[in-house]
């Protein structure tokens, strides 16, 4: 079952590769939040109560709910509809992002001994969630789109956390918590100022102070 | 008392958010200033008083980096004295100023007292949160892209350091504690290659905070967008927070005795760093983009003798603390310049001798101290760091040392000289004038401390700091 979440988890990604509505991308997000509440809810059984009920109250409060709506918040206060001027084709976006999730899923089938202290399954897409992140943030060109991939990678991070097949500190939990502070808080602040100050979302209009001449 | 360093500043911030008194603000600092070094030097007289706690610790291994923090932050908070009555704006907005600056300050110390990787590491996160504001307070257009870079590289860099934290405990193995002590005891049981793999992430994650090429982009804004007591506290002391976290996981990889692939990593990083440096110094426009840049070549200096081991870890304290006292008395002065000629162009700056000679020499001798002249510091952890490499024979390391270290002291000569005796214009040369009377004693006093401390270190090391030093490095 949870296996099936997981894979739904990892096709996401391709879905957030493959469209430039930013809207799309924000209930990307949701979906996301809802599949790692219920990997949460399925897969970790062995961990104490208190550490599935803090991790299922965070993925489906914060991330299945709060993070979308103050991004859906924060696109209605910028209108900001598309971000179609992606360095790369969607196409090749969607190619790309593909073999880096086969890659996920080849790793998880390849018997490695050192890796017995991980779920090998989410270990893989989750890595793969994470590079196809890193590497959106590249080609984008949007702000926002920025900010949407960043809690992406948050979520691979996440599922990474679980991928440890033994009991992971509270610590952790609450570093994740943090994280997810910072998207919405810093990020979210800042998309805002940003809006207000550039009057635009372009990622291009960030870019004056350099080290040739400019005026201060 | 740890918990007196880390609850006082939340208690004072309270009261300052209440009160938004522009002199409570400055007092508050100033008394948290002193009550952080206090407690530093009370290590000296009781140390097991600060030992034995669950998540913080003051210890032979941080020592060092909480006084650095203790004595820059004290030489900050009398420096913002002056600066603080030259700033323009509501009562509330200087209210946000020294609450942010408190918080940045409690987060750097609990970072440095954490004896755990996680809680070191979300203090590590705190920072980021307090100083995306202070490095934003001006509200420009620059000052906003600045602190954008800041928080977004930043906050990639920790989630990376994260993900190396997740796979450390996969490293463990059967143990499941982060604490630092725990792991330098049973590192020997370690997988070594998911050790490698997270020290990987974890380097890159935090080297992105610490300043280390090429994860370094962020610092150059940053710092010269930055008001300059905030960048004098980054570069002197936040880039050292980072980079103990770093040091400790290393201890770790080198309990497990698994160090070889991250001596290289170390090696190559610092090497860019110092390429960065020079090919960047050499080109530069902006006095505040120059010291950032000579922080990020000083980082990288402070990751080879990490690398190099042996007698490079005398050094590597010695230059920790070298570059923070310097460093911070070059950004405290260059708020001077930027109060005097209000413009951060080194085209625009001439002839600073002739409307401040305290400023001036300040400058020079910053500069002088930076760029490794003796009697500094610096010219003793670099002599010393040049020598562990000709020891273990790796002369064409030293080769490039040297060279890079040369391209950056000329490029650096060049824009002081030309700042200081330069032709001055006449119109920047009437702006200054009138700002003379802006600059205060409080302004020209903690550089003083600082630099006297610099140089007298460098020639007279006492016998309690040489045992502290070699303490840090076997600790």
């Amino acid at each position: 079952m949870e296996n099936g979440f997981i894979i739904l988890f990892g096709l996401t990604m391709l879905y957030l590769s493959a469209t430039s509505r930013l809207i799309a991308h924000v209930k990307t997000i949701m979906v996301q939040g809802i599949l790692l509440f219920l990997i949460c809810s399925t897969a970790f059984s062995h961990l104490p109560w208190y550490t599935i009920a803090f991790l299922t109250i965070e993925t489906l409060l914060v991330k299945a709910i709060l993070i979308p709506l103050f991004l859906n918040k924060v696109l209605k206060k910028t209108h900001s509809n598309r971000d179609t001027d992606a360095n790369i084709a969607h196409f090749y976006c969607l190619l790309i992002s593909s073999i880096i999730l086969f890659g996920g899923f080849m790793l998880s089938v390849v018997e490695i001994p050192s890796l017995t202290m991980i779920n090998p399954f989410c270990f893989g897409i989750a890595l793969a969630v994470i590079i196809i992140s890193l590497w959106l943030i590249t080609i984008k060109h949007k702000i926002l789109s920025n900010v949407i991939e960043f809690i992406t990678m948050e979520n691979g991070i996440f599922l990474l956390s679980l991928s440890v097949a033994k009991e992971m500190p509270m610590l952790v939990n609450i570093g994740v918590l943090l994280d997810v502070f910072i998207a919405i808080y810093i990020l979210g602040l800042f998309v805002s100022q940003i809006n207000t100050e550039l009057g635009d979302m372009e990622v291009a209009h960030l870019s004056d102070l350099k080290d040739c001449e400019y005026n201060d | 008392m740890i918990s007196l360093v880390l609850l006082v500043p939340i208690i004072f911030c309270i009261i300052m958010f209440f009160a938004k008194n522009k002199i409570l603000n400055n007092v508050f600092i100033n008394i948290y200033a002193l009550l952080h070094l206090s407690v530093g030097l009370g290590y000296f007289i009781k140390p097991m008083q600060f030992a034995n706690n669950q998540y913080f610790e003051l210890n032979s291994s941080n020592i060092i980096f909480y006084l650095i923090l203790s004595v820059i932050f004290l030489a900050v908070a009398i420096y913002n004295n002056g600066y603080s009555k030259n700033l323009n704006f509501s009562d509330k907005k200087i209210m946000h100023y020294a609450t942010m600056l408190l918080i940045f300050v409690v987060s750097m110390t609990g970072g440095i007292l954490s004896n755990n990787l996680g809680l070191a590491w979300i203090f590590i996160e705190g920072t980021t949160l307090a100083s995306a504001y202070l490095i934003y307070f001006n509200k420009t257009k620059h000052s906003i892209e600045a602190a954008w870079k800041y928080v977004f590289i930043c906050s990639i860099g920790i989630a990376l350091a994260f993900v190396g934290i997740i796979l450390l405990t996969v490293a463990e193995g059967s143990l499941n504690s982060l604490n630092y002590a725990d792991l330098i005891n049973n590192a020997q049981s370690f997988n070594h290659f998911w050790l490698n793999v997270s020290f990987v992430f974890i380097l890159f994650g935090l080297g992105t905070k610490m300043g280390l090429a090429p994860v370094h982009f962020w610092l150059p804004d940053a710092h010269s967008e930055a008001p300059s007591p905030i960048s004098a506290l980054l570069s002197a002391t936040l880039l050292n927070c980072a980079f103990l976290v770093i040091l400790n996981v290393y201890k770790v990889i080198l309990a497990a005795n698994c160090y070889a692939y991250a001596r290289i990593v170390l090696l190559v990083m610092g090497f860019l760093s110092l390429f960065v440096a020079a090919v960047f110094l050499y080109h530069t426009t902006n006095y505040k983009r120059m010291l950032a840049y000579s922080s990020i070549e000083n980082m990288g200096i402070l990751a080879i003798a990490t690398a190099l081991g042996g007698i490079a870890y005398y050094a590597l304290i010695i230059h920790l603390i070298g570059h923070s006292l310097i460093k911070a008395s070059y950004f405290l002065t260059s708020g001077n310049i930027l109060e005097l000629f209000e413009t951060k162009k080194i085209k625009s700056v001439r002839g600073l001798i002739e409307i401040d000679k305290k400023t001036s020499w300040l400058w020079v001798a910053s500069f002088l101290g930076i760029c490794a002249f003796p009697p500094s510091m610096l010219f003793m952890s670099e002599f010393i760091t040049i020598k562990a490499m000709l020891i273990q024979k790796h002369y064409i390391l030293c080769i490039l040392f040297l060279f890079l270290l040369t391209i950056i002291l000329y490029a650096m000569a060049k824009v002081v000289i030309k700042m200081v005796f330069g032709q001055k214009s006449e119109e920047k040369f009437e702006i200054a004038e009138k700002n003379v009377s802006k600059i205060t004693f409080s302004m020209y006093f903690p550089q003083v401390i600082l630099l006297t401390l610099a140089f007298v270190l460098g020639i007279y090391l006492p016998e309690f700091l040489d045992i502290v030093i070699r303490n840090t490095i076997v600790g």
